[in-house]
């Protein structure tokens, strides 16, 4: 049981994002703004398999949280799928201090860069209402969101990375 | 003899490559059922962890607070009705109670996911109330959940009006936690702490559901009046809510 644990490690924590999108626990936010949760996942995963496999995982994360939300005109594949590819073009770093600060300033810009996307959907959508400005207070929930998850990014990513890096080390799975 | 070279280079050969492809082909499969396996198996396993019963008893004390609005309200359309020859069909609502398993009140995704779906007779554009208020309308079912688009929601509008002025207007989600009332003349008389309720006019709701209190008024606009609103229901803290089906 361990084993299949550490063999598929990957695929275990990437089914558990979903379920963490449905708990949302109240207790991270900031501002009433939670982290953006599949960054966590994204960067140390890209990071060890490389930009074409940070694209396939970015569009089937974006796939997999589309589905779990219901606002349909609105999407987060692009988002996930342009931070897939930059995140695999990084390398790994060996200095543990500035590995946490890279990891909490490079899930701040993926989120921003995510977050940028959705809402530039969203006042695209509604450019014909001439009611834009009513959008305003949104940018609220960007840059908290960016603060957030910049904030955590340190305490996940590292874990994950070293979890990642160990199965990887074991097996190749994709 | 002739031997056949086959080619394991390519790539329907390889394992792995069939295994990404079931493994998008699922993913496809899950977004366009938006998510029915995952909400119906987050509601296997969340269901120990579910409120209990002593919430019961705020649910129906807020309820009371809420009905006494209500009867207020209803006593006033009463009266008006009566002076109109061609009545509105009322309502007539069946209730499911629900319980709340999942929420997502911050940021752009605001939503919420009840324990009750197609089973329990659950119907897409029902309506979703809780103590307080509207909270929004049923968007999407799976067999054993049902997901609420919240009223602060970007993708949100609904039609409000101002019992006292009786002025019609558009609540349209923000994503914050203030949505705002547009109102498309600037000489509506509006002043903070009236009451928002849903629209008689509307084909969604059924008229004077308790919906907001006016918080604050933005004048900075030419043509329309814009309100922020105080929404009495709120997602973030209720565990149980009422599931009414829209007869209109």
């Amino acid at each position: 049981m361990l084993n299949i644990f550490k063999k598929k490690l990957s695929l275990i924590s990437f089914s558990l994002i979903p379920l963490l999108y449905f708990w949302d626990p109240s207790w991270v936010t900031f501002l009433g703004i939670q982290p953006y949760w599949p960054i966590f996942w994204l960067l140390p995963w890209s990071i060890l398999y490389g930009s074409i496999n940070g694209f396939i995982v970015g569009l089937f994360l974006g796939l997999t949280l589309d589905s779990l939300t219901i606002e349909s005109t609105f999407t987060q594949i692009p988002g996930l799928l342009l931070c897939g590819i930059w995140f695999g073009k990084l390398g790994s770093c060996n200095n543990i201090f500035i590995a946490h600060f890279r990891y909490g300033l490079i899930c701040s810009i993926g989120s921003f860069l995510c977050n940028s996307i959705v809402f530039s959907q969203i006042f695209i959508k509604n450019f014909s209402d001439k009611n834009l400005f009513i959008y305003y207070p949104s940018f609220r929930n960007v840059f908290a969101e960016l603060f957030i998850t910049g904030f955590l990014a340190p305490l996940f990513c590292s874990c994950l990375f070293n979890l990642f890096k160990r199965e990887k080390e074991n097996k190749k799975i994709i | 003899m002739d031997i056949r070279r086959i080619s394991t280079n390519s790539w329907w050969n390889k394992k792995k490559n069939w295994i990404l492809f079931v493994f998008f082909v699922f993913l496809l499969f899950v977004r366009f059922s938006k998510g029915s396996l995952y909400k119906d198996f987050y509601y296997v396993i969340s269901k120990p962890f579910w409120p209990g019963q002593f919430q019961r008893e705020i649910l129906i004390q807020s309820f009371d607070h809420e009905r006494l609005i209500k009867l207020r309200q209803l006593e006033k359309d009463n009266e008006r009705l009566r002076r109109i020859l061609s009545l509105q069909r009322s309502s007539e609502t069946d209730v499911i109670s629900a319980t709340v398993i999942s929420r997502k009140t911050g940021s752009w995704w605001r939503q919420v996911i009840l324990n009750k779906g197609k089973k329990d007779g659950v119907e897409i554009g029902s309506y979703v109330i809780g103590p307080g208020g509207l909270l929004g309308r049923v968007n999407n079912t799976s067999l054993l959940t049902s997901s609420v688009r919240l009223l602060t929601s970007p993708e949100s509008k609904v039609g409000v009006w101002i019992d006292r002025t009786q002025s019609h207007g558009l609540l349209v989600g923000s994503g914050s936690d203030y949505p705002k009332l547009i109102f498309y003349e600037k000489d509506v008389q509006i002043k903070k702490g009236d009451f928002v309720l849903s629209s008689p006019a509307s084909t969604l709701l059924p008229p004077n559901i308790p919906i907001g209190v006016i918080k604050s008024i933005d004048n900075d606009s030419k043509s329309k009046k814009i309100a922020n609103v105080f929404l009495l229901g709120k997602p973030q803290a209720i565990d149980w809510v009422q599931i009414l089906k829209v007869e209109i």
